[in-house]
């Protein structure tokens, strides 16, 4: 992945819809063979951003670039990208073979060799030969959702495009093409522009990480650094269970800060993030940087880990998460402390 | 929830008494062809298949045969095309007025159709056209146009539109978009709204009366021989177009199901 040429280039693309806007003049670099994921919410504008970039949308201003080539005013079959749909619009009328082999016949390459490079795209996607000549009705979810990667990798993109495309499938079997997916990429080197609503998607998958809401893009970044250093409450929410507490002039309310932590957050108005993964149970007079204190007030068994809700002694609410093994007995109406260190926690300006 | 004894049986007296109200006056004309007798009357004395080999020689069926099959032909062709481009108009696209659109030009369905054809005679004569077989196409284009539309409209509605999408996505231009993906999609619904078309045309005698001028289609036909000049003939005419319908009914039905099995023949 090379950082200096980007693949793909969005300049101030905006799209209305009468008096609605999508999308507010985003921009965007993604480099070549960079897996991006774009979440967000529901109407956050992330399919109007998908489509504009196939080409099934025309953008209301802006302008997209592939390399040096300006592609917003091309048609979408003329465009080099290709996309897996949510539907995975897999030709019902059409066998296995003939759904992969879909995009080489329109560019008119001999039946032989179509066929020698879908059996080739079965074999890269695990799937047996004798899929060839399956029905799509007769394939399982799963398989369908190879056959269809099977036939945008046929297509040979410089840009491949997913449109949400596991968010039908059961939890086992998403978590599983999450990392053939991840695989897939790896092996091919292929751009891969996928969105999701699902924020563990994309975590598991990508490169890079851009969240989107109400037509902006809120922050790019790396998954890391979007969950530990979140640019708004939004982010941080949205990246997960988070613990939020305003603080003004270096001062939350809820929280004992120790002298080393004070000067840390030195007169620093915003709010302090803090995961539930980054605190622990104190004994006795043991102290932490930042302290909180309360009661437990449910409990919740997260398999490997232990989830609490805290209510702390200014009322607020704190979420705790520990390993199982550190987990704290007593149950509900339990009085604990909790405490973590700076350094795990992150202050977000006020914009 | 098993049926009673008592159930089944009321069921199967119902399923057998429909059944004979559909069917016993077929069946009936069926006898009367092949009745010795000019009148049907039962119990029949003497059979004869005589009529049947005269029908096959008359020129007059012969001529009557060819003009319904020239009208239902042509009016089934136009249906389809009309009804194809008009479904699509309408699942795909979204402009002003479509849905009242929508509404008045599946309207005629719903007209009695001798006020249809009483209405196309009045007007032909008022635009100064003599009636003849080409009216009454436009008269049975009308009325049938409408219902391909609907036929095709229900199976463009039922499918995924990302389907052409990913077409395109993937290099088709309109046109392969159409032969390679729409078109094969579509048609379930387009032998239907075809064998709809030409069985409607071929059995239609309302707007067939008004609008065929000096020309006459073998319902106009079967009815004026029943008002005067009855002999088994009309009967028998009666059962070979019924027999046509039937064949042209299973032809459509058989095609498309060996048509996919050769396809996935060959596939594999």
């Amino acid at each position: 992945m090379s950082d200096t040429t980007p693949i793909l280039r969005i300049n101030a693309l905006t799209k209305t819809f009468n008096e609605f806007t999508a999308l507010h003049a985003i921009d965007l670099k993604v480099h070549d063979g960079e897996f991006l994921a774009i979440v967000g919410p529901s109407g956050s504008g992330k399919t109007t951003l998908i489509r504009l970039l196939v080409g099934m949308d025309e953008p209301s201003d802006g302008s997209i670039w592939l390399r040096d080539q300006r592609i917003d005013e091309m048609p979408a079959n003329k465009r080099p990208t290709c996309m897996v749909f949510q539907s995975l619009a897999l030709f019902p009328h059409m066998t296995v073979g003939q759904n992969i082999e879909f995009p080489l016949k329109l560019r008119k390459v001999a039946p032989e060799d179509r066929k020698a490079r879908a059996l080739e795209l079965l074999d890269l996607l695990r799937l047996p030969q004798d899929y060839y000549s399956k029905r799509i009705d007769q394939c399982s979810g799963g398989e369908r959702q190879r056959v269809a990667l099977a036939r945008a990798l046929a297509f040979d993109p410089e840009i491949l495009f997913f449109d949400e495309p596991l968010s039908a499938l059961d939890y086992r079997l998403r978590k599983a093409l999450e990392k053939e997916l991840k695989d897939l990429h790896a092996r091919t080197g292929k751009t891969f522009i996928y969105i999701t609503h699902s924020l563990e998607e994309a975590m598991v998958m990508s490169d890079r990480i851009a969240i989107m809401r109400a037509g902006r893009f809120e922050q790019i970044a790396p998954a890391e650094e979007i969950y530990a250093r979140p640019v708004s409450r939004f982010v941080a929410e949205f990246m997960g269970e988070v613990n939020l507490f305003p603080i003004r002039a270096g001062q939350a309310e809820g929280v004992t800060l120790s002298p080393a932590a004070a000067s840390a957050f030195g007169g620093a108005t915003g709010t302090l993030m803090v995961r539930p993964e980054s605190l622990q149970f104190l004994e006795g007079e043991e102290h932490a940087e930042l302290t909180f204190a309360g009661r437990i007030e449910a409990e919740y068994m997260l398999g490997s880990r232990v989830q609490y809700t805290v209510t702390l002694e200014g009322g607020q609410t704190l979420i705790a998460e520990v390993l199982r093994e550190n987990a704290m007995p007593g149950g509900p109406g339990t009085p604990v402390r909790l405490g973590c260190a700076a350094a795990a926690c992150h202050l977000i300006a006020e914009a | 929830m098993k049926p009673s004894a008592f159930t089944r049986a009321a069921l199967l007296v119902y399923g057998i008494a429909i059944l004979a109200f559909l069917y016993l006056p077929l069946v009936s004309v069926g006898f009367a062809s092949v009745s010795k007798g000019r009148y049907l009357s039962f119990p029949i004395r003497r059979y004869a298949t005589g009529w049947y080999g005269e029908a096959m020689a008359s020129d007059t069926v012969r001529d009557l045969l060819f003009v319904s099959l020239k009208v239902a032909g042509i009016v089934t062709v136009l249906s389809v095309v009309i009804g194809f481009f008009g479904a699509l108009a309408f699942a795909r696209y979204n402009w002003r007025f479509r849905k009242t659109y929508q509404k008045l030009i599946l309207l005629p369905i719903f007209f009695p159709q001798t006020v249809l054809g009483l209405a196309l005679l009045m007007w032909f004569n008022a635009i100064g056209v003599i009636p003849s077989w080409k009216t009454a196409i436009i008269a049975h284009m009308v009325w049938i146009a409408p219902i391909a539309t609907l036929i095709i409209s229900i199976r463009a509605y039922s499918f995924d539109p990302a389907l052409e999408e990913a077409a395109r996505d993937m290099g088709a231009g309109t046109w392969t978009t159409l032969r390679e993906v729409t078109i094969p999609l579509l048609m379930p619904g387009i032998v239907s709204a075809g064998l709809f078309a030409f069985l409607l045309s071929w059995g239609n005698f309302p707007l067939s009366l008004f609008t065929t001028g000096a020309d006459s289609t073998l319902p106009e036909w079967l009815y004026a021989k029943m008002v005067s000049g009855y002999s088994p003939l009309v009967p028998t005419v009666g059962i070979l177009t019924v027999a046509a319908s039937a064949t042209l009914l299973a032809v459509g039905l058989t095609v498309p199901w060996v048509l996919k099995l050769v396809k996935r023949k060959t596939a594999a």
